[in-house]
């Protein structure tokens, strides 16, 4: 089992009535914060990403959110490429995973392949390269891209930059979305290939997609996984078995919060005001219709949504729930190390998980906070974790060379409708 | 979602473009010269402002690409909207349209005042009501894709408490229908939002010249999606032009003002 502490940038310092006020996207005004409480906001992030390589997870977490007040990083690769050079200079064996670059935003393909070439040399080689579709109000809001490109976008984008990384010679492109005389990038990865992850929210299509060409699968259960999880993990180990492919829980990877402390009571305590932070101002005060704008979805996906919205879980009473709700959905695991460490590791092995993402720093936790939280599920709750699948002795595809994985090349793809360009056939 | 009781006479007939590559739906009623209609971005529905259209003109409706049922991948046929506005040009000689009357609503007054500005010669007159197309920065247009379904009824209808937009806005009580009404909606907006999105702006501005056609342009006062400023703009722009503005009209003047717009719109074209 592999796992990784994961951690967004929040803004800490909101007020207790933001969600009443507020969306923590796009609209949200920049004057409710002030320098100090961003410089921390920013500092601490990366801080606690290197308390984490420091306390012996595999790899750090993190992903790209633009004009959000929940998460500070437009850029992923600018995290990635600071904690990337600090690991390295300290000599700390971990991966570097941005969640990643979204590519259904991006009109920029072949620098975000320059960018992840540059973290995996700056790495030694220990990038993991995380490609989401992207959320709505991020692509089409906060970068203009017409909601229904934005699949077609991240398709051949993702075809270019796996390009960019695997052709030796400099090749001409050619496509829908975007026209290069020549493209032929320095640096390369040092890796032959990075690990290709995708982040999907449930869409059979991203997970038929991600099996196919035998990329990894990110699911963040944000939206509450005691409520989404079975559906999401059965619907993908289902067209997983369609496929004829072995059932590796290394190709599966889930992340989830989680707050540690000495007892159940006391992790309450601690942790539950962060919680509220988290998932109020958070997710909770993003409206759905910046999350799913008309076109983004393709109409099968509107359908299915409207007919059974249990994929969004409980993110429609997000905005005033309370730790107890938020608890009892799932969206955080809290408790003392014995009570976490059960709950994950039925999880993991319920729904074949492989890999693990531990958010463990949150919403408005002060520093000192995330660090017990960190160090607490490190010396208590990783060990129990980490053993498990070894008796499988199974390969992990999915994890770079240098730190004991066995990545292999991608496979080829189809090109989708979204894609093809508009050309006499 | 207001539909007509009449539209049992409503035909459909589907036309191929673009080398057989684009297939086109296209409703058509009535009897007398040619009238081409094009829809908004919510998608076509058979109204009563199209039935006392098709009491003295044949009304072709056709379905922007994506926002016929079962076919919802056409949308990713045609890239640009330049090869659209061929697209339409194509589907008027097939049709065997001889200088239609041209009119266009919301999303569809835009490509009405497109084909109209590419193609000088084809329309015989063209009405636009409440059309996109413009960008004011004192007016920035209200996206209805990016709108809440909550905030959609106050953006389209300037009393949307009233008899007339409650009815307009009611959904079938079928609650399968009532599903499918949903889901096409949804993406019918985001079908044509696909040509502007993020800002309804083309660069029609500057091909407004080549209109010839005498031209109608009917605004809501209250318009809240497309500011009635936008009227000027349009009459400014088109050489021989007239305005006609709707008092207690939101975006939907055809619907809203179901008298006031055909009253208007039959003295523009008698």
């Amino acid at each position: 089992m592999k796992v990784t502490l994961f951690e967004q940038a929040p803004y800490r310092f909101l007020s207790p009535d933001f969600q009443e006020h507020h969306q923590s996207v796009c609209s949200t005004p920049y004057s409710l914060t002030n320098p100090s409480g961003v410089y921390s906001s920013l500092r601490d992030h990366i801080d606690e990403l290197m308390m984490g390589a420091r306390a012996g997870f595999d790899g750090v977490a993190f992903n790209e959110h633009a004009q959000s007040a929940y998460d500070l990083t437009p850029n992923p690769n600018i995290i990635a490429s600071a904690v990337a050079y600090a690991t390295e200079t300290e000599g700390l064996d971990v991966a570097i995973f941005p969640m990643g670059r979204s590519l259904g935003k991006s009109r920029e393909p072949v620098r975000v392949a320059e960018e992840y070439a540059m973290v995996d040399v700056i790495s030694g080689g220990r990038l993991v390269a995380g490609f989401p579709v992207g959320l709505g109000y991020d692509a089409s809001i906060n970068n203009g891209v017409p909601p229904i490109e934005v699949r077609g976008r991240f398709e051949e984008n993702l075809e270019l930059i796996l390009r960019t990384w695997h052709d030796r010679e400099p090749f001409a492109w050619n496509g829908r979305y975007n026209q290069f005389p020549q493209v032929n990038i320095w640096p390369r990865p040092l890796q032959d290939q990075p690990p290709v992850w995708i982040t999907g929210i449930g869409n059979p299509a991203t997970m038929r997609t991600t099996l196919e060409r035998g990329f990894g699968f990110n699911y963040f259960g944000f939206a509450g996984a005691k409520l989404t999880g079975k559906r999401i993990f059965d619907r993908f180990w289902g067209l997983s078995d369609e496929l004829g492919l072995p059932r590796n829980p290394y190709r599966l990877g889930f992340l989830q919060t989680i707050a540690v402390s000495e007892t159940d009571e006391r992790a309450e305590k601690e942790y539950g005001t962060h919680v509220e932070y988290m998932y109020r101002k958070g997710l909770g005060s993003i409206p759905m219709e910046k999350l799913a704008l008309p076109g983004g979805i393709n109409i099968h996906g509107v359908r299915a949504l409207m007919q059974d919205p249990a994929d969004f879980g409980m993110y429609s009473q997000m905005r005033t729930a309370t730790f107890g709700q938020l608890a009892e959905a799932g969206t955080v695991i809290a408790g003392s190390p014995d009570t976490v460490s059960e709950q994950l590791l039925e999880y993991c092995r319920t729904y074949g998980i492989g890999n693990l993402h531990a958010m463990l720093g949150f919403g408005s936790m002060p520093k000192e906070l995330a660090e017990k939280n960190i160090n607490l599920f490190a010396t208590e709750v990783l060990p129990r974790l980490r053993t498990m699948w070894q008796d499988k002795q199974l390969d992990h595809h999915w994890w770079p060379k240098k730190l004991g994985g066995t990545p292999l090349p991608v496979a080829e793809g189809r090109t989708p409708a979204t894609t093809r360009k508009a050309v006499a056939s | 979602m207001t539909t007509d009781s009449t539209q049992s006479s409503v035909r459909e007939e589907t036309i191929e473009t673009w080398g057989g590559r684009l297939k086109l739906r296209v409703k058509i009623a009535g009897q007398g010269d040619p009238l081409l209609y094009l829809h908004s971005a919510t998608g076509l529905v058979w109204d009563p402002f199209l039935s006392r259209l098709a009491e003295q003109y044949t009304v072709y409706a056709p379905e922007f690409p994506g926002t016929t049922p079962g076919d919802p991948d056409a949308v990713h046929v045609i890239d640009h909207l330049s090869d659209m506005v061929l697209v339409y040009e194509e589907m008027t000689r097939r049709l065997s349209l001889d200088r239609p009357v041209v009119v266009g609503h919301d999303f569809g007054g835009m490509i009405a005042a497109e084909l109209a500005a590419h193609f000088p010669e084809l329309p015989s007159a063209l009405v636009l009501l409440a059309p996109l197309g413009l960008w004011r920065e004192d007016a920035p247009v209200v996206s209805l894709a990016a709108a809440s379904a909550t905030e959609l009824p106050g953006l389209l209808f300037h009393d949307h408490t009233g008899e007339v937009a409650q009815a307009a806005l009611a959904f079938p009580e079928d609650p399968e229908a009532a599903l499918e009404a949903a889901v096409g909606m949804v993406w019918s907006l985001g079908s044509t939002a696909k040509y502007i999105w993020p800002i309804p702006d083309r660069g029609l501005r500057s091909r407004l010249h080549r209109v010839a056609a005498p031209t109608l342009v009917v605004w809501g006062r209250e318009d809240r999606v497309a500011a009635v400023s936008y009227a000027d703009d349009f009459a400014r722009l088109v050489k021989d032009s007239a305005i006609a503005l709707l008092d207690d009209c939101g975006h939907l003047p055809q619907i809203e003002q179901f008298k006031q717009t055909t009253e208007k719109v039959e003295d523009f074209l008698r």
